[in-house]
Protein backbone atom coordinates (compact mmCIF):
# COMPACT_ATOMS: atom_id res chain seq x y z
CA UNK A 1 0.00 0.00 0.00
CA UNK A 2 0.96 3.40 -1.08
CA UNK A 3 1.53 6.26 1.23
CA UNK A 4 -0.75 9.30 0.94
CA UNK A 5 1.32 12.36 0.05
CA UNK A 6 0.54 15.97 0.78
CA UNK A 7 1.55 19.31 0.42
CA UNK A 8 2.37 20.93 3.46
CA UNK A 9 4.73 23.52 1.45
CA UNK A 10 4.44 26.28 -1.87
CA UNK A 11 6.87 28.95 -2.68
CA UNK A 12 6.44 30.68 -5.83
CA UNK A 13 8.79 33.71 -7.46
CA UNK A 14 7.86 36.92 -7.97
CA UNK A 15 7.85 36.37 -11.74
CA UNK A 16 9.13 39.19 -14.29
CA UNK A 17 10.11 39.59 -17.68
CA UNK A 18 13.82 39.71 -16.43
CA UNK A 19 14.76 38.67 -12.73
CA UNK A 20 18.28 40.77 -13.48
CA UNK A 21 18.50 41.09 -9.79
CA UNK A 22 19.14 36.96 -9.60
CA UNK A 23 21.40 34.27 -10.40
CA UNK A 24 19.60 31.32 -11.62
CA UNK A 25 20.57 29.36 -8.47
CA UNK A 26 19.16 32.51 -6.78
CA UNK A 27 15.98 32.30 -8.73
CA UNK A 28 15.59 29.12 -7.36
CA UNK A 29 16.55 29.66 -4.07
CA UNK A 30 13.85 32.42 -3.78
CA UNK A 31 10.93 29.88 -4.02
CA UNK A 32 12.59 27.21 -2.09
CA UNK A 33 12.84 29.25 0.27
CA UNK A 34 8.94 30.63 0.55
CA UNK A 35 8.30 27.10 0.09
CA UNK A 36 10.22 26.08 3.41
CA UNK A 37 8.71 28.72 5.19
CA UNK A 38 5.65 27.77 4.52
CA UNK A 39 6.16 24.45 5.84
CA UNK A 40 7.64 25.57 8.87
CA UNK A 41 11.55 23.75 7.91
CA UNK A 42 14.89 24.40 6.93
CA UNK A 43 16.87 22.00 4.00
CA UNK A 44 18.03 20.02 6.99
CA UNK A 45 14.81 18.56 6.72
CA UNK A 46 14.75 17.94 3.42
CA UNK A 47 15.30 13.93 1.91
CA UNK A 48 15.61 14.67 -1.44
CA UNK A 49 15.26 17.16 -4.16
CA UNK A 50 13.31 16.76 -7.92
CA UNK A 51 13.95 19.27 -10.24
CA UNK A 52 12.35 20.24 -13.38
CA UNK A 53 13.16 22.89 -16.36
CA UNK A 54 12.34 22.36 -20.26
CA UNK A 55 14.93 21.80 -22.85
CA UNK A 56 18.71 22.25 -22.11
CA UNK A 57 18.45 24.51 -25.33
CA UNK A 58 16.44 27.00 -23.46
CA UNK A 59 19.06 27.84 -21.25
CA UNK A 60 21.94 26.30 -22.79
CA UNK A 61 22.85 24.15 -19.26
CA UNK A 62 23.53 20.46 -19.60
CA UNK A 63 22.41 18.85 -16.27
CA UNK A 64 21.20 22.27 -14.34
CA UNK A 65 20.72 20.17 -11.20
CA UNK A 66 24.39 19.27 -10.74
CA UNK A 67 24.97 23.02 -11.13
CA UNK A 68 21.98 23.45 -8.65
CA UNK A 69 22.78 20.99 -5.92
CA UNK A 70 24.63 23.37 -3.06
CA UNK A 71 22.29 25.99 -3.81
CA UNK A 72 19.41 23.76 -3.22
CA UNK A 73 20.94 22.29 -0.04
CA UNK A 74 21.01 18.85 -1.72
CA UNK A 75 24.78 18.15 -0.96
CA UNK A 76 24.75 14.20 0.26
CA UNK A 77 21.47 14.09 -1.11
CA UNK A 78 19.10 12.78 -4.03
CA UNK A 79 18.79 14.79 -6.85
CA UNK A 80 16.53 14.10 -9.68
CA UNK A 81 16.14 15.49 -12.87
CA UNK A 82 12.70 15.56 -14.91
CA UNK A 83 12.78 16.43 -18.27
CA UNK A 84 9.18 16.31 -20.20
CA UNK A 85 9.19 19.58 -22.08
CA UNK A 86 6.17 21.86 -21.07
CA UNK A 87 4.73 19.51 -18.86
CA UNK A 88 8.25 19.32 -16.70
CA UNK A 89 6.71 21.07 -13.76
CA UNK A 90 3.75 19.42 -13.56
CA UNK A 91 5.24 16.14 -13.92
CA UNK A 92 8.33 17.09 -11.82
CA UNK A 93 5.26 17.53 -8.91
CA UNK A 94 4.21 14.10 -10.48
CA UNK A 95 7.60 12.11 -9.40
CA UNK A 96 8.27 14.08 -6.33
CA UNK A 97 4.98 12.87 -5.27
CA UNK A 98 5.88 9.07 -6.38
CA UNK A 99 8.82 9.45 -4.00
CA UNK A 100 7.19 10.34 -1.21
CA UNK A 101 4.45 7.32 -1.79
CA UNK A 102 7.12 5.07 -2.01
CA UNK A 103 7.54 5.22 1.52
CA UNK A 104 11.46 5.96 0.84
CA UNK A 105 11.50 9.60 1.92
CA UNK A 106 9.66 11.40 4.48
CA UNK A 107 9.82 15.22 2.96
CA UNK A 108 10.77 15.95 -0.74
CA UNK A 109 11.66 19.40 -2.05
CA UNK A 110 10.98 19.72 -5.57
CA UNK A 111 11.24 22.87 -7.95
CA UNK A 112 10.66 23.62 -11.39
CA UNK A 113 12.32 26.60 -13.05
CA UNK A 114 12.85 28.87 -16.28
CA UNK A 115 14.97 32.29 -16.57
CA UNK A 116 13.39 33.02 -20.23
CA UNK A 117 15.60 36.34 -20.11
CA UNK A 118 18.69 33.97 -20.29
CA UNK A 119 17.51 31.51 -23.04
CA UNK A 120 15.75 31.98 -26.50
CA UNK A 121 12.99 29.93 -26.18
CA UNK A 122 11.18 30.84 -29.46
CA UNK A 123 14.13 29.47 -31.74
CA UNK A 124 15.34 27.01 -29.61
CA UNK A 125 11.51 25.42 -30.57
CA UNK A 126 12.07 26.01 -34.35
CA UNK A 127 15.45 24.90 -35.14
CA UNK A 128 16.00 24.54 -39.15
CA UNK A 129 16.25 21.09 -39.69
CA UNK A 130 17.89 19.73 -42.88
CA UNK A 131 15.36 18.15 -45.54
CA UNK A 132 12.73 19.94 -44.00
CA UNK A 133 11.28 23.49 -44.71
CA UNK A 134 10.67 25.52 -41.65
CA UNK A 135 7.61 25.73 -41.54
CA UNK A 136 6.91 27.18 -37.58
CA UNK A 137 8.11 30.00 -35.75
CA UNK A 138 7.57 29.15 -31.97
CA UNK A 139 4.81 27.86 -30.23
CA UNK A 140 2.07 30.25 -31.53
CA UNK A 141 3.08 29.16 -35.41
CA UNK A 142 2.79 25.55 -34.13
CA UNK A 143 -0.73 25.90 -31.88
CA UNK A 144 -2.61 28.14 -34.29
CA UNK A 145 -3.91 26.15 -36.70
CA UNK A 146 -5.42 23.72 -34.60
CA UNK A 147 -7.25 26.52 -32.76
CA UNK A 148 -8.32 27.47 -36.57
CA UNK A 149 -9.77 23.56 -36.47
CA UNK A 150 -11.25 23.96 -33.23
CA UNK A 151 -12.87 26.95 -33.73
CA UNK A 152 -14.47 25.23 -37.06
CA UNK A 153 -15.67 22.04 -35.40
CA UNK A 154 -17.16 23.92 -32.36
CA UNK A 155 -18.57 26.65 -34.20
CA UNK A 156 -17.35 28.63 -31.37
CA UNK A 157 -17.33 32.89 -32.33
CA UNK A 158 -14.58 34.48 -32.65
CA UNK A 159 -14.79 36.59 -29.09
CA UNK A 160 -14.15 33.63 -27.45
CA UNK A 161 -10.44 34.27 -27.12
CA UNK A 162 -10.01 37.76 -26.32
CA UNK A 163 -12.85 36.63 -23.70
CA UNK A 164 -10.40 34.35 -21.67
CA UNK A 165 -7.32 36.51 -22.17
CA UNK A 166 -9.32 39.57 -20.39
CA UNK A 167 -10.24 37.17 -17.88
CA UNK A 168 -6.98 35.83 -16.91
CA UNK A 169 -5.46 38.83 -17.14
CA UNK A 170 -8.30 40.34 -14.69
CA UNK A 171 -7.71 37.41 -12.52
CA UNK A 172 -3.80 38.18 -12.41
CA UNK A 173 -4.43 41.11 -11.08
CA UNK A 174 -5.64 39.60 -7.95
CA UNK A 175 -2.36 37.76 -7.66
CA UNK A 176 0.78 39.32 -6.32
CA UNK A 177 3.06 36.91 -7.98
CA UNK A 178 1.69 37.13 -11.41
CA UNK A 179 4.42 38.73 -14.18
CA UNK A 180 1.77 40.69 -16.08
CA UNK A 181 -0.55 43.17 -14.30
CA UNK A 182 -2.26 45.22 -17.07
CA UNK A 183 -4.56 47.45 -14.80
CA UNK A 184 -6.33 49.24 -17.83
CA UNK A 185 -7.13 45.34 -19.59
CA UNK A 186 -10.46 45.50 -21.30
CA UNK A 187 -11.78 42.82 -24.17
CA UNK A 188 -11.26 45.95 -26.71
CA UNK A 189 -7.77 46.22 -25.85
CA UNK A 190 -7.42 42.34 -26.56
CA UNK A 191 -9.04 42.57 -30.07
CA UNK A 192 -7.00 45.65 -30.86
CA UNK A 193 -3.53 44.21 -30.20
CA UNK A 194 -1.55 43.03 -33.17
CA UNK A 195 -2.56 39.32 -34.82
CA UNK A 196 0.86 37.43 -34.51
CA UNK A 197 -0.77 34.10 -35.82
CA UNK A 198 -3.95 34.17 -36.95
CA UNK A 199 -6.43 34.12 -34.74
CA UNK A 200 -3.85 34.34 -32.06
CA UNK A 201 -3.22 37.99 -31.07
CA UNK A 202 -0.52 39.57 -29.14
CA UNK A 203 -2.65 39.70 -26.04
CA UNK A 204 -4.12 36.15 -26.20
CA UNK A 205 -0.42 35.03 -26.00
CA UNK A 206 1.30 34.28 -22.91
CA UNK A 207 4.44 36.18 -21.81
CA UNK A 208 7.69 35.17 -21.46
CA UNK A 209 8.91 35.09 -18.04
CA UNK A 210 11.84 34.12 -15.41
CA UNK A 211 10.22 32.16 -12.61
CA UNK A 212 10.22 29.49 -9.93
CA UNK A 213 7.61 27.55 -7.99
CA UNK A 214 8.65 24.81 -5.15
CA UNK A 215 6.38 22.30 -3.36
CA UNK A 216 7.18 20.57 0.26
CA UNK A 217 5.88 17.28 -0.42
CA UNK A 218 5.51 15.17 2.75
CA UNK A 219 4.21 11.47 3.31
CA UNK A 220 0.83 11.31 5.43
CA UNK A 221 2.84 10.52 9.16
CA UNK A 222 4.64 13.48 8.74
CA UNK A 223 2.07 15.62 7.30
CA UNK A 224 -0.22 14.99 10.39
CA UNK A 225 2.34 16.47 12.59
CA UNK A 226 2.08 19.51 10.50
CA UNK A 227 0.50 22.38 11.84
CA UNK A 228 -0.34 24.12 8.91
CA UNK A 229 -2.82 23.38 6.34
CA UNK A 230 -2.30 20.65 3.72
CA UNK A 231 -3.29 19.73 0.30
CA UNK A 232 -3.54 16.01 -0.07
CA UNK A 233 -2.35 14.67 -3.57
CA UNK A 234 -5.25 12.31 -4.41
CA UNK A 235 -4.04 11.26 -7.67
CA UNK A 236 -2.21 11.46 -10.33
CA UNK A 237 -1.29 10.59 -13.75
CA UNK A 238 0.48 11.52 -17.02
CA UNK A 239 0.38 10.32 -20.80
CA UNK A 240 2.24 11.07 -23.87
CA UNK A 241 1.34 10.30 -27.52
CA UNK A 242 3.96 11.13 -30.57
CA UNK A 243 3.72 14.38 -32.47
CA UNK A 244 2.90 12.67 -35.65
CA UNK A 245 0.73 9.77 -36.62
CA UNK A 246 -1.67 9.04 -38.92
CA UNK A 247 -5.37 10.03 -37.64
CA UNK A 248 -4.30 11.76 -34.96
CA UNK A 249 -6.15 14.49 -33.23
CA UNK A 250 -4.40 17.28 -32.75
CA UNK A 251 -7.45 19.28 -31.25
CA UNK A 252 -7.81 16.86 -28.86
CA UNK A 253 -5.44 14.52 -28.41
CA UNK A 254 -6.53 11.00 -27.02
CA UNK A 255 -3.30 11.12 -24.55
CA UNK A 256 -4.58 14.20 -22.99
CA UNK A 257 -8.56 11.98 -23.01
CA UNK A 258 -7.04 9.12 -21.56
CA UNK A 259 -4.90 11.15 -19.24
CA UNK A 260 -7.89 12.60 -17.36
CA UNK A 261 -9.92 9.86 -17.37
CA UNK A 262 -7.43 7.91 -15.56
CA UNK A 263 -6.49 10.67 -13.32
CA UNK A 264 -10.38 10.99 -11.73
CA UNK A 265 -10.60 7.06 -11.64
CA UNK A 266 -7.74 6.94 -9.35
CA UNK A 267 -8.63 9.78 -7.08
CA UNK A 268 -12.35 7.92 -6.79
CA UNK A 269 -14.46 10.58 -9.30
CA UNK A 270 -16.99 9.98 -10.94
CA UNK A 271 -18.35 13.06 -12.09
CA UNK A 272 -15.72 16.02 -12.65
CA UNK A 273 -17.69 18.49 -13.56
CA UNK A 274 -19.47 18.00 -10.35
CA UNK A 275 -16.66 17.32 -8.07
CA UNK A 276 -13.65 19.52 -9.06
CA UNK A 277 -14.51 23.21 -7.27
CA UNK A 278 -11.11 24.95 -9.46
CA UNK A 279 -8.85 24.20 -11.73
CA UNK A 280 -5.35 25.00 -13.17
CA UNK A 281 -4.87 24.36 -16.60
CA UNK A 282 -2.20 25.35 -19.06
CA UNK A 283 -3.42 27.83 -20.85
CA UNK A 284 -0.32 29.55 -22.88
CA UNK A 285 -2.99 31.00 -26.42
CA UNK A 286 -6.23 32.03 -24.91
CA UNK A 287 -8.10 29.29 -27.27
CA UNK A 288 -6.46 26.03 -25.44
CA UNK A 289 -8.94 27.36 -22.34
CA UNK A 290 -12.19 25.69 -24.00
CA UNK A 291 -10.32 22.75 -26.25
CA UNK A 292 -8.48 21.87 -22.69
CA UNK A 293 -12.19 22.30 -20.28
CA UNK A 294 -13.32 19.45 -23.28
CA UNK A 295 -10.29 17.67 -23.53
CA UNK A 296 -10.04 16.81 -19.34
CA UNK A 297 -14.31 15.90 -20.12
CA UNK A 298 -14.96 19.16 -17.59
CA UNK A 299 -17.84 19.93 -19.99
CA UNK A 300 -19.73 18.03 -23.02
CA UNK A 301 -18.26 17.59 -26.01
CA UNK A 302 -18.16 21.00 -28.10
CA UNK A 303 -19.47 22.63 -25.57
CA UNK A 304 -15.79 23.99 -23.59
CA UNK A 305 -16.94 27.80 -25.61
CA UNK A 306 -19.90 28.36 -23.90
CA UNK A 307 -18.56 27.72 -20.16
CA UNK A 308 -16.28 30.33 -21.43
CA UNK A 309 -18.94 32.77 -23.01
CA UNK A 310 -21.43 31.96 -19.82
CA UNK A 311 -18.84 33.30 -17.24
CA UNK A 312 -18.60 29.86 -16.20
CA UNK A 313 -15.10 29.85 -15.97
CA UNK A 314 -14.55 32.79 -13.34
CA UNK A 315 -15.07 33.99 -9.89
CA UNK A 316 -18.68 32.49 -9.30
CA UNK A 317 -19.10 30.55 -12.04
CA UNK A 318 -19.44 27.07 -11.80
CA UNK A 319 -15.39 25.94 -12.96
CA UNK A 320 -13.21 28.71 -12.02
CA UNK A 321 -10.63 28.41 -14.34
CA UNK A 322 -6.73 29.79 -13.53
CA UNK A 323 -7.46 32.26 -10.87
CA UNK A 324 -4.34 32.84 -10.43
CA UNK A 325 -4.09 34.33 -14.03
CA UNK A 326 -2.91 31.66 -15.21
CA UNK A 327 0.25 30.22 -18.28
CA UNK A 328 -1.65 33.53 -20.17
CA UNK A 329 -0.29 36.05 -17.24
CA UNK A 330 2.86 33.98 -16.41
CA UNK A 331 5.30 31.56 -18.57
CA UNK A 332 8.76 30.66 -16.85
CA UNK A 333 7.86 27.24 -19.50
CA UNK A 334 9.45 24.84 -17.12
CA UNK A 335 8.07 26.09 -14.09
CA UNK A 336 4.66 27.13 -15.63
CA UNK A 337 2.63 23.31 -14.91
CA UNK A 338 4.09 23.61 -11.11
CA UNK A 339 2.65 27.16 -10.83
CA UNK A 340 -0.59 25.17 -11.85
CA UNK A 341 -0.12 22.42 -8.97
CA UNK A 342 0.89 25.14 -6.80
CA UNK A 343 -2.11 27.01 -7.46
CA UNK A 344 -4.25 24.50 -7.30
CA UNK A 345 -2.61 23.29 -3.63
CA UNK A 346 -3.30 27.04 -2.02
CA UNK A 347 -6.77 26.41 -3.12
CA UNK A 348 -7.46 23.82 -1.02
CA UNK A 349 -5.65 24.90 1.59
CA UNK A 350 -7.38 28.31 1.58
CA UNK A 351 -4.33 30.21 1.40
CA UNK A 352 -4.85 31.76 -2.35
CA UNK A 353 -5.00 35.29 -0.59
CA UNK A 354 -7.64 37.61 -3.15
CA UNK A 355 -7.92 34.72 -5.76
CA UNK A 356 -9.20 32.65 -3.26
CA UNK A 357 -12.09 30.08 -4.59
CA UNK A 358 -14.67 30.18 -2.06
CA UNK A 359 -15.57 26.44 -0.52
CA UNK A 360 -12.85 25.01 -2.83
CA UNK A 361 -11.77 21.59 -1.37
CA UNK A 362 -10.88 20.32 -4.69
CA UNK A 363 -8.55 21.32 -7.48
CA UNK A 364 -7.05 20.22 -10.60
CA UNK A 365 -3.44 20.84 -11.61
CA UNK A 366 -3.04 20.33 -15.46
CA UNK A 367 0.32 20.87 -17.74
CA UNK A 368 0.84 19.92 -20.96
CA UNK A 369 4.17 20.14 -23.75
CA UNK A 370 5.65 19.33 -26.93
CA UNK A 371 3.01 19.78 -29.55
CA UNK A 372 0.20 18.91 -27.30
CA UNK A 373 1.21 15.48 -26.44
CA UNK A 374 2.92 15.48 -23.54
CA UNK A 375 -0.09 15.96 -20.51
CA UNK A 376 0.62 15.67 -16.19
CA UNK A 377 -2.19 16.19 -13.71
CA UNK A 378 -2.85 16.01 -10.63
CA UNK A 379 -5.89 16.44 -8.20
CA UNK A 380 -5.39 17.67 -4.66
CA UNK A 381 -7.55 18.26 -1.73
CA UNK A 382 -8.51 19.51 1.34
CA UNK A 383 -9.09 16.01 3.01
CA UNK A 384 -7.91 12.93 2.53
CA UNK A 385 -8.51 10.49 -0.33
CA UNK A 386 -11.47 9.10 0.71
CA UNK B 1 25.95 -2.78 -53.36
CA UNK B 2 27.65 -0.80 -55.99
CA UNK B 3 28.95 2.60 -55.43
CA UNK B 4 26.97 4.61 -57.77
CA UNK B 5 23.43 3.07 -56.58
CA UNK B 6 22.71 4.87 -53.54
CA UNK B 7 24.05 8.16 -52.54
CA UNK B 8 23.26 8.83 -49.07
CA UNK B 9 22.63 12.08 -48.76
CA UNK B 10 24.05 14.55 -45.58
CA UNK B 11 23.76 17.81 -44.62
CA UNK B 12 25.29 20.42 -41.91
CA UNK B 13 22.98 20.71 -39.13
CA UNK B 14 24.29 24.17 -37.20
CA UNK B 15 22.37 25.02 -34.10
CA UNK B 16 23.42 28.62 -32.91
CA UNK B 17 21.59 30.53 -30.04
CA UNK B 18 22.43 33.27 -27.95
CA UNK B 19 22.63 33.12 -24.49
CA UNK B 20 22.74 35.72 -21.39
CA UNK B 21 23.76 34.93 -17.91
CA UNK B 22 23.02 37.09 -14.71
CA UNK B 23 25.58 37.12 -12.27
CA UNK B 24 23.82 37.73 -8.87
CA UNK B 25 24.98 39.37 -6.14
CA UNK B 26 28.32 37.41 -5.01
CA UNK B 27 29.85 36.52 -8.30
CA UNK B 28 28.69 40.14 -9.98
CA UNK B 29 30.09 41.77 -6.56
CA UNK B 30 33.83 39.65 -7.67
CA UNK B 31 33.47 40.60 -11.67
CA UNK B 32 33.08 44.28 -11.06
CA UNK B 33 36.03 44.49 -8.35
CA UNK B 34 38.04 42.78 -10.51
CA UNK B 35 36.99 45.56 -13.73
CA UNK B 36 38.57 47.94 -10.77
CA UNK B 37 41.42 46.03 -10.09
CA UNK B 38 40.06 44.25 -6.85
CA UNK B 39 40.17 40.93 -6.05
CA UNK B 40 37.69 40.02 -3.45
CA UNK B 41 36.47 36.60 -2.06
CA UNK B 42 34.12 35.83 0.72
CA UNK B 43 34.33 34.20 3.76
CA UNK B 44 32.33 30.95 5.38
CA UNK B 45 30.90 30.85 8.57
CA UNK B 46 34.34 28.99 9.75
CA UNK B 47 36.35 31.68 9.00
CA UNK B 48 37.69 30.27 5.67
CA UNK B 49 37.75 32.78 2.75
CA UNK B 50 36.94 31.48 -1.24
CA UNK B 51 37.94 33.33 -3.80
CA UNK B 52 36.44 33.19 -6.77
CA UNK B 53 33.75 33.76 -4.24
CA UNK B 54 30.97 31.37 -4.14
CA UNK B 55 27.11 32.30 -3.65
CA UNK B 56 26.23 29.59 -1.60
CA UNK B 57 28.19 27.62 0.83
CA UNK B 58 29.06 24.49 -0.71
CA UNK B 59 28.83 22.39 2.13
CA UNK B 60 26.02 23.66 4.05
CA UNK B 61 24.05 25.78 1.25
CA UNK B 62 23.80 29.13 3.55
CA UNK B 63 23.82 32.23 1.85
CA UNK B 64 27.14 33.62 1.54
CA UNK B 65 27.58 37.98 1.94
CA UNK B 66 30.66 38.13 3.91
CA UNK B 67 33.04 40.36 1.30
CA UNK B 68 36.69 40.35 1.62
CA UNK B 69 39.00 42.00 -0.19
CA UNK B 70 42.62 40.10 -1.37
CA UNK B 71 45.68 41.26 -2.15
CA UNK B 72 46.91 40.19 -5.96
CA UNK B 73 49.67 38.28 -4.38
CA UNK B 74 49.54 34.40 -3.88
CA UNK B 75 51.50 31.26 -3.86
CA UNK B 76 51.06 28.42 -7.24
CA UNK B 77 49.93 25.71 -5.23
CA UNK B 78 50.00 23.45 -8.59
CA UNK B 79 50.55 23.51 -12.58
CA UNK B 80 50.89 22.55 -15.99
CA UNK B 81 53.06 23.96 -18.29
CA UNK B 82 52.02 24.45 -21.72
CA UNK B 83 55.19 24.30 -23.85
CA UNK B 84 53.88 24.79 -27.61
CA UNK B 85 50.26 27.28 -26.76
CA UNK B 86 48.07 26.62 -29.84
CA UNK B 87 45.68 29.75 -31.21
CA UNK B 88 42.67 28.83 -28.75
CA UNK B 89 45.10 29.45 -25.95
CA UNK B 90 45.04 33.27 -25.83
CA UNK B 91 48.25 33.29 -25.22
CA UNK B 92 51.35 32.48 -28.07
CA UNK B 93 54.03 32.17 -25.76
CA UNK B 94 54.61 29.03 -23.38
CA UNK B 95 52.66 29.58 -19.77
CA UNK B 96 51.47 27.62 -17.34
CA UNK B 97 48.01 26.46 -16.21
CA UNK B 98 48.02 27.29 -11.97
CA UNK B 99 46.09 26.77 -9.19
CA UNK B 100 46.98 29.94 -7.18
CA UNK B 101 45.91 30.47 -3.86
CA UNK B 102 45.77 33.86 -2.68
CA UNK B 103 47.48 35.25 0.50
CA UNK B 104 44.78 35.20 2.90
CA UNK B 105 42.31 32.88 0.42
CA UNK B 106 41.90 29.00 1.62
CA UNK B 107 40.83 28.12 -1.72
CA UNK B 108 42.70 27.73 -5.10
CA UNK B 109 41.96 29.98 -8.04
CA UNK B 110 43.10 28.55 -11.94
CA UNK B 111 44.61 31.09 -13.97
CA UNK B 112 47.95 31.59 -15.96
CA UNK B 113 51.26 32.27 -15.18
CA UNK B 114 53.97 33.50 -17.54
CA UNK B 115 57.57 32.96 -16.30
CA UNK B 116 60.49 33.06 -18.59
CA UNK B 117 60.77 28.75 -18.70
CA UNK B 118 59.30 26.11 -16.93
CA UNK B 119 62.13 25.32 -14.42
CA UNK B 120 60.99 28.56 -12.77
CA UNK B 121 58.03 26.73 -12.21
CA UNK B 122 57.12 25.02 -8.79
CA UNK B 123 54.71 24.30 -5.96
CA UNK B 124 55.40 27.31 -3.29
CA UNK B 125 56.31 29.75 -5.75
CA UNK B 126 55.14 33.47 -5.00
CA UNK B 127 53.24 35.44 -7.37
CA UNK B 128 51.79 38.48 -8.33
CA UNK B 129 48.48 39.59 -11.00
CA UNK B 130 49.36 41.31 -14.03
CA UNK B 131 46.49 43.23 -14.49
CA UNK B 132 45.41 43.82 -17.99
CA UNK B 133 45.48 47.13 -19.53
CA UNK B 134 41.57 47.70 -20.62
CA UNK B 135 39.75 45.80 -17.77
CA UNK B 136 35.90 44.59 -18.47
CA UNK B 137 34.35 42.69 -15.46
CA UNK B 138 35.90 39.43 -16.17
CA UNK B 139 38.44 36.79 -14.75
CA UNK B 140 40.54 37.86 -17.96
CA UNK B 141 40.93 41.24 -16.55
CA UNK B 142 43.88 39.36 -14.74
CA UNK B 143 46.01 39.28 -17.24
CA UNK B 144 48.50 36.31 -15.56
CA UNK B 145 50.21 35.74 -12.36
CA UNK B 146 54.18 36.23 -12.71
CA UNK B 147 56.66 35.30 -10.40
CA UNK B 148 56.78 37.57 -7.47
CA UNK B 149 60.39 38.66 -7.51
CA UNK B 150 59.81 39.44 -11.41
CA UNK B 151 56.96 41.56 -11.03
Amino acid sequence: MAELCAVIGVGQTKHAAIRGDVSIPGLLREAAFRALEDAGITFADIDAVILGTAPDQFEGIMMPELFLADALGAVGKPILRVHTAGSVGGSTANVAASYIESGLYDRVLTLAFEKQSESNAMWALSPKYPFQPPITSGAGGYFAPLIRAYMRASGAPDHIGCKVAYKDRVHALKNPYAHLHIEDISIEKVKASPMLWEPVRYLESCPSSDGCAALVLAREEVADRHSGPKAWVWATEMRSEPMQFAGRNQVLPQAGSDCAKSLYKKAGITNPQAEIDVAEIYVPFSWFEPMWLENLHLCEPGEGWKLTDNDETTFGGRLPVNPSGGVLSTNPIGASGMIRYAEGALQVRGMAGDRQVDGAKVALGHAYGGGSQFFSMWIVGSDKPS
Amino acid sequence: MSESSAEILTAPYRLKYSYKRTTGPVIGRFLTDLRDGKITGVRRPDGAVMVPPREYDPETGEALSEFVSLPDTGVVTGWTWVAEPRQLHAMSTPFAFATIQLDGAHTGMLHRVVAPDESVMRSGMRVRARWAAERVGMITDIECFVPEESA
